[in-house]
């Protein structure tokens, strides 16, 4: 609201995850792959081993032109991505922690400079003072890590930082730790990835089995520890976090997966390596690849996912709006906003007045404000799809606007603005999914029903609240949803029909006895 | 109801160190970043202009490959001394330059994707291109073609960012970030200006590599100080005629300022083009009594007391265009003791190594450029 949204046509959020798992699968290369290459040196140099002295060289040729080349840019990029696509979070980023850039910045000017002077100075230098480069390269290279480290996991778990703004309380949160061994392993394990990749052209098949097995040792061990890196870091996210990863945003929870599917295989694949080295090959060495970088983007993917609904937890949510009134905020609070209006509040707004004749206007203003730092209306997180699954007309749309933040185990931030502005905004959305009638004929489906006006909120399992709360007998449980906020306040005051009503609570008693089978919770989830 | 304005607020962070610990490195790391910049576009642009000038004789080769293996170093050094005052100029201005980079979204995102294509294409010159001197000259031409148009986008923004007047009917128009700054008067002058100076630099780039050749290759060397010297004389003639437009391009209050109206303004401008007549007499001499040396250390010296006036009126007129808007002096300030010396022991800690790293490289000793 502070600054102009950028109108990414395909979805903003789809361009950030871009950018930044490509980057991050090059930048932790870059880190693992300055120890793998000193150490394979002085292997090398100790055996007398000058075929993998060869082969280094022309593997330092591949490491520039991909970290220092693409590595190095693609940072670059994930920094104008975000400010352009979340400038709020990146200037807090950038004003609370301006002296770890600016130390990280250091070890990167280091870092280039050593890794060019290692790679010209192959043929020129003495080997000690060689490898001297290589031990720079890495120390910086690492020490950026280090840095880094610090910001990435303060916008997941910013600890106390959100009450004293002090710079080492954000700093060493309480994921600093977990996440720098996880990502150290990821290091280690990206050096032996890459390296399989040149030395599968090598043409010599002795040498060629000798780096594809010391390089598998690089992936094996990392892999094997990493479970319980993974664990730590697990541990040490607020459990209310790690339960939307879990099974409440199914993009997280599918990434969970995935990222578990493809760690596996990437463990069967390098173990294989291993017992095989001899049979390495161009194409099995990139399908490695594939998958490792597969298996690192889900992982970023979830501990992105399970932020939801803040850039930096309990202080800014993912639209710029902050969490609560703090000095300077610009009143970009929800509570301001929900005094104030979005119309009087957001700087970058075409329409200041809400006119009845362009409450459709003036809502697809709202959507772009409000929403449109992560929504689309019909590509990546398309709100059409969602709103015609669902089958809410506008009416319908209004009240769970009302309650976003509760949807999907609070993975949305509230709506911020006045009940005006809301049903502006649910103008807008029911014109970009019109309402489809449903139920043309035939006896009405219960679990329609439920997936149309419960589902957002509600799981089929026996701890969650439908479950544990609606009375058990039929006909007293039809006259207790006549009003919902009655059975709990938070609940939207929907009006389902006599025979919704009896639909519902005859499909909700047949659940009773497979509610936590997980089968109707993630057909009703799915969106 | 009042219209609330368009530029957004400030940061709710106060300012980690005092505003002018920020807008000293600014001004620093800008200086150095445009110098590795300036080396690249114009280093680039001189290496075109040989291979095309002197396409029957074989040291107009020579010439593009002594310059084009110098690029994949000189680029970088650009793009690592660019991040600081990126990070710099979003801690005083950030509310100016990320909005106006929302405006021109796209333009500015496909920077970094040139970039990349550039980059590599300077690699692939510097390591295939002899073996293949023909391609390497339209690789070349499309990775120089491709940074020229860098510095373009970045007048753009720089230009979109200080004038927040033209910000609201861009965006409103265009949400999706196709913008540019076209219709800027100052536009085209200000990028030539910044282009004038990269040729010129890149006339130094070609003296200093001729420094590096006079004693083992004298005639090629001889031939190398002429053509770079010659070059930056040119450019920096042009820039005189460039400079005059670019500030009466200027709105007229700011123009008065370096031109009378502010004490300091007007001092820089006329330290600047001393400095740069200076250089351009002290080339001019070298050339005619082919003293290398004194095209290769007296020239570059004075040049850079121009580009250090020169960035510092950039500030300054910076500042005057967001005056009635903004000053960033009035920021709210808490110094972070805990950290902010931390940075300064690792900087020069950092600057102090780095300088080990290339002494010991034997940078220092000779002429051994690596590659």
């Amino acid at each position: 609201m502070n600054f102009p949204v950028w109108d990414v046509t395909f979805g903003a959020g789809l361009l950030i995850a871009l950018v930044a798992i490509l980057h991050v699968f090059v930048s932790h290369f870059a880190v693992g792959g300055g120890l793998f290459l000193v150490l394979t040196e002085r292997r090398a140099r100790r055996s007398g081993d000058q075929p993998l002295l060869g082969w280094l060289k022309f593997h330092t040729k591949f490491f520039v032109l991909v970290t220092v080349v693409f590595g190095a840019v693609s940072g670059v990029g994930i920094w104008f991505t975000i400010g352009l696509i979340n400038p709020t979070a990146t200037s807090n980023l950038i004003h609370a922690f301006v002296w770890g850039w600016g130390i990280e910045w250091v070890f990167f000017f280091i870092e280039i400079t050593a890794a060019l002077l290692y790679l010209y100075g192959w043929d020129k230098l003495d080997p000690k003072l060689h490898e001297w480069y290589g031990w720079i390269y890495f120390g910086a290279a690492y020490a950026s890590l280090v840095i880094i480290n610090g910001i990435i996991t303060f916008m997941l778990t910013p600890g106390a930082w959100v009450t004293n703004h002090r710079f080492w309380s954000g700093f060493f949160n309480p994921t600093y730790f977990p996440s720098l061994a996880t990502r150290t392993l990821i290091c280690l394990a990206l050096a032996g990835v890459y390296a399989l990749i040149t030395a599968s052209v090598q043409k010599d098949r002795a040498l060629r089995a000798r780096i594809v097995r010391w390089s598998a040792w690089w992936i094996v061990p990392s892999l094997a520890l990493m479970p319980a890196a993974i664990w730590w870091y697990i541990l040490r996210v607020p459990a209310d976090l790690w339960t939307s990863a879990r099974g409440a945003i199914p993009v997280a929870t599918h990434a969970v997966m995935l990222g578990g599917i493809l760690f596996l295989v990437l463990l069967a694949l390098a173990v294989f390596a291993l017992l095989q080295p001899r049979r390495m090959h161009l194409a099995f060495a990139l399908v490695v690849a594939i998958v490792a970088l597969g298996a690192m983007g889900s992982f970023e993917f979830v501990r992105e996912g399970i932020r939801k609904p803040y850039t930096i937890a309990n202080y800014l949510y993912d639209n710029s709006v902050y969490a609560k009134a703090m000095p300077r905020d610009g009143g970009f609070n929800v509570d301001q906003i929900d005094q104030q209006g979005v119309l009087n509040t957001a700087k970058w707004i075409d329409v200041r007045k809400l006119d009845p004749a362009d409450q459709v206007a003036v809502g697809h203003e709202i959507f772009r404000v409000e929403c449109q730092s992560c929504h689309t209306t019909n590509a990546y997180r398309g709100l059409k799809k969602l709103i015609t699954f669902r089958h809410w007309d506008q009416n319908e749309i209004q009240l769970m606007l009302g309650r976003l933040n509760l949807m999907h185990n609070g993975v949305m931030p509230p709506f911020s603005g006045t009940d005006d502005e809301r049903a502006a905004l649910a103008a807008y959305l029911s014109t970009v999914a019109p309402v489809v009638p449903s139920q043309a004929a035939g006896p009405l489906d219960g679990h329609a029903v439920f997936v149309r006006n419960c589902a957002v909120c509600h799981r089929v399992r026996p701890q969650d609240p439908l479950f544990l709360y609606l009375p058990k007998d039929p006909q007293t449980a039809v006259d207790a949803l006549k009003s919902l906020p009655m059975l709990f306040p938070l609940m939207p005051d929907l009006k389902l029909s006599e025979e919704e009503r009896i639909a519902l609570v005859d499909w909700v008693n047949t659940q009773r006895g497979v509610a936590g089978a997980g089968a109707g919770g993630a057909k009703g989830g799915a969106q | 109801m009042i219209q609330p304005s368009l530029i957004p607020n400030v940061d709710p962070n106060p300012l980690p160190a005092p505003y002018w610990v920020f807008e000293l490195l600014l001004l620093v790391t800008f200086v150095l970043h445009i110098f590795a910049v300036n080396f690249v576009m114009g280093g680039g642009v001189l290496a075109l202009t040989a291979k095309l000038g002197f396409r029957k004789q074989e040291k107009g080769g020579r010439i593009f490959f002594d310059v084009a293996k110098l690029l994949p170093i000189l680029l970088p050094a650009a793009i690592t001394l660019g991040v600081a005052p990126l990070l710099f100029v979003q801690v005083l201005y950030g509310q100016f330059f990320y909005t106006s980079t929302i405006v021109m979204a796209w333009p500015w995102l496909l920077v970094l994707a040139c970039l990349v294509v550039a980059y590599y294409g300077f690699y692939y010159v510097s390591y295939r291109g002899k073996r293949h001197p023909g391609k390497a000259g339209i690789v070349m031409l499309v990775s120089v073609a491709l940074i020229v148009l860098i510095g373009f986008v970045f007048s753009n923004n720089l230009t979109l960012s200080q004038t927040p007047s033209r910000w609201g009917a861009k965006y409103f128009a265009d949400p999706t970030g196709w913008n540019l700054n076209l219709s800027d008067p100052t536009l085209i002058p200000r990028y030539l200006h910044f282009f004038t100076a990269a040729v010129a630099f890149g006339g130094l780039l070609l003296v200093l590599i001729a420094l590096s050749k006079w004693e083992r290759d004298r005639e090629y060397a001889r031939h190398v100080f002429q053509f770079g010297g010659k070059a930056f004389l040119y450019a920096t003639m042009a820039q005189f005629l460039v400079g005059i437009w670019f500030l009466f391009s200027l709105p007229l209050d700011l123009r008065t300022l370096f031109l009378g109206g502010s004490l300091l303004a007007t001092l820089l401008l006329a330290i600047g083009l001393a400095a740069a007549i200076g250089a351009m007499f002290v080339m001019a001499r070298a050339l005619r009594q082919e003293k290398i040396r004194l095209g290769a250390y007296a020239a570059p010296g004075l040049v850079a007391l121009t580009i250090l006036c020169m960035a510092t009126m950039r500030d300054v007129l910076r500042d005057a265009y967001l005056v009635r808007l903004f000053n960033p002096q009035q920021l709210a300030v808490r110094t972070q003791w805990s950290v902010f010396p931390l940075f300064l022991v690792i900087f020069v800690a950092g600057v102090a190594l780095w300088f080990v790293m290339l002494k010991r490289y034997g940078i220092f000793a000779g002429a051994k450029v690596p590659h």
